[in-house]
């Protein structure tokens, strides 16, 4: 049930205005930890701004469409679904400087598979990526707890798409539209658009897949306005149609805005400043990630040492005598 | 333990299978003929270390290795003097250390290590700590006493109980032969109908039955008046527990935040089922239906859809 999931509870959020302070508030996080030494008047010039991180997100959430739709075998709409929530989800907390876009991407269509029980192997998910698979492979599996834990561990996901279904299900049933699977092709078209807007973090998925219906009987100059009022709200629930209204509204203009046209050469400006102020100990290329993760690997094994020798000490000094070997 | 031999006479198990080892305090073994030949006057001397021995400190040996024997022996020796407990130190770490002299002790006599001094210390001991020795002894006995107190009247407790079962298997014997022979001469000399007399017969058997069966459960009660009202007596009963009020099942509600979702018998009714695919033939033996992906969808359709996330404040 929604109404008592995690997503609802932790992951809904009242208006963009809230998404965007709280993704304001990790960048300025990000600044004050690593930019001390830069002057507050050309801040800007050396790290991203909130906008233009929003910007690369942005540019992600389409690399990570495009990459979920080249994926071979082919993979269910509920993976693309619950890996873009993740993505969305770690970007709320976390600055674009800190984790790059392009790794957290992978490592969420990764663990989306896995929670949606779309069995990939790790051969098959790196056949997927172009460039050094095993560099990949180790990417994603550093990435992949640090996502679980900025997620909290939620991970199941509501996607929009059973809504829709039990939508057709009920306006068959229902409403006197004659052939309603001809609004199928727009509504799966409008569902999609919609993974690319903050929409799932405001609204309820069924709202999604209600307004996702509604917007594709617009396009064929049919009505369900009576079928929502009457049937679907009915007595009961005409109070809340309100506030239904207005969640269809906003959900549909969030979804125009997505048409949009984006820079190209913007995007390329940012992805050069992008790759300069990023966090060297994140970044997998750099000398400072190498040593860190040598020195944990150290780290492990002297730990490991430690506990060994400690325990041999205690097992010698409370039986009072040494093992030796039963031929001896 | 086949090869068991006793080392004087040389006789084996095999060779006799009742063989009996004995062990005195040495921890020499030697099998009981030899032990009845040799100590015929009460007393003599180990055939392997010539230690002055008593016969009535001969036991059966119960270990297969003689010096088991012979620690068991010494410990048990030595802990009727070091007896003290727990509570008579001030802390863990000068209870663990008298433990550990204790264990000293032990191993030092068995190995038969500086065995002077240590029969030194532990005289020593005694008469540093006689008051205590003789107290520890007293308790001892005390609380054997209260054992044995605390088993006889279990024992009793179970002779009355098991008298009272005897009556009481002896009266209902006795009424059923009554109740059998009242029913032969009802039936005998009553003018009703034969049936109507056997069943009321068994209607009042069944209604007796109903009856006994519950005072039965309250006889276990002593009998005796004996009491105990000591204060050492709750050590030997099981803690009892302290139980929490019990669970009550609450059904657990739906919480959809949207309008209601049909039922499941409604599915048929109101037409749902006619626009979802039915299950084929394997995946109904699977268990799967396809009124419950239906019911899925639906009730996902309508869970949140008055879903509406209010600013907080």
């Amino acid at each position: 049930m929604f109404a008592t999931s995690t997503q609802c509870k932790h992951w809904m959020f009242t208006s963009e205005d809230e998404l965007n302070k709280l993704r304001e508030n990790a960048n300025f996080k990000h600044i004050q930890t690593y930019g001390r030494q830069v002057s507050e008047a050309n801040r800007y010039e050396v790290f991203l701004t909130p906008d233009e991180e929003k910007l690369m997100v942005r540019k992600y959430e389409y690399h990570l469409r495009d990459f979920c739709k080249r994926f071979q075998p082919p993979m269910p709409r509920c993976v693309v679904g619950t890996a873009f929530h993740y993505f969305k989800r770690f970007y709320i907390n976390n600055s674009v400087m800190n984790y790059h876009p392009k790794e957290i991407m992978v490592t969420c269509v990764f663990l989306a598979c896995k929670v949606e029980e779309f069995n990939v192997s790790m051969m098959q998910f790196l056949a997927n990526i172009k460039g050094d698979r095993d560099k990949a492979s180790d990417i994603i599996l550093n990435n992949e707890l640090l996502l679980m834990q900025q997620l909290n561990f939620h991970l199941s996901i509501h996607n929009p798409f059973r809504p829709v279904e039990g939508l057709f299900i009920d306006i068959k049933t229902r409403c006197t539209l004659n052939d309603p699977e001809r609004l199928r092709p727009g509504t799966e078209h409008f569902l999609e658009r919609s993974l690319l807007t903050d929409a799932v973090l405001l609204y309820s998925p069924s709202q999604v897949a209600l307004a996702a219906i509604l917007h594709a009987a617009s396009k064929l100059q049919e009505n369900l306005d009576s079928y929502v009022t009457d049937t679907l709200f009915g007595v009961e629930g005409r109070g809340k149609l309100d506030e239904l209204i207005d969640a269809v509204r906003g959900i549909r203009s969030m979804v125009k805005m997505v048409d949009v046209a984006v820079d190209k050469n913007h995007q390329k400006l940012l992805e050069k400043k992008l790759e300069k102020c990023r966090n060297p100990e994140n970044n997998p290329d750099s000398e400072i990630y190498k040593q860190r993760m040598q020195a944990m690997l150290y780290d492990d094994d002297e730990l490991y040492t430690q506990v060994v020798s400690e325990r041999q000490n205690l097992d010698d000094s409370t039986l009072g005598m040494t093992i030796t070997s039963p031929g001896a | 333990m086949e090869d068991t031999i006793c080392p004087r006479c040389k006789t084996t198990k095999f060779q006799n299978p009742s063989l009996k080892m004995m062990v005195n305090v040495c921890g020499h073994a030697l099998c009981e003929s030899c032990v009845d030949l040799l100590f015929l006057k009460g007393s003599g001397s180990c055939p392997d270390c010539r230690i002055a021995l008593r016969r009535n400190n001969f036991r059966v040996q119960l270990f297969e290795d003689a010096t088991v024997e012979k620690e068991v022996d010494i410990r048990k020796r030595v802990l009727r003097d070091f007896s003290k407990k727990e509570e008579d130190f001030s802390s863990l770490r000068d209870y663990n250390d008298y433990l550990e002299e204790v264990e000293t002790i032990i191993y030092n006599l068995t190995n038969n290590i500086d065995v002077i001094n240590t029969n030194k210390k532990i005289e020593d001991y005694k008469k540093s700590n006689r008051e205590q020795i003789m107290k520890s002894k007293n308790k001892m006995s005390r609380e054997e006493y209260e054992l044995e107190e605390l088993l006889e009247i279990e024992k009793q407790s179970e002779l009355s109980r098991r008298n009272e079962i005897k009556l009481e298997e002896m009266k209902t014997k006795k009424k059923k032969l009554r109740e059998k022979e009242a029913l032969i001469d009802e039936l005998m000399f009553s003018n009703a109908n034969a049936q109507n007399i056997v069943e009321t017969f068994t209607q009042q058997v069944k209604e007796f039955k109903e009856v006994e069966t519950k005072p039965a459960s309250k006889v276990t009660q002593f009998s005796t008046g004996i009491q105990f009202g000591r204060q050492n007596q709750s050590s030997f009963l099981p803690v009892s527990i302290e139980e929490g009020p019990l669970f009550v099942y609450k059904p657990q509600g739906m919480v959809t935040d949207g309008p209601y979702p049909p039922v499941e018998e409604e599915l048929s009714t109101l037409g749902y089922n006619v626009h979802i695919r039915t299950e084929t033939e394997q995946e109904r033996a699977g268990g799967f239906v396809s009124s419950i992906a239906c019911m899925r969808a639906l009730q996902d359709a309508l869970a949140g859809l008055y879903h509406v996330k209010k600013a907080i404040a």
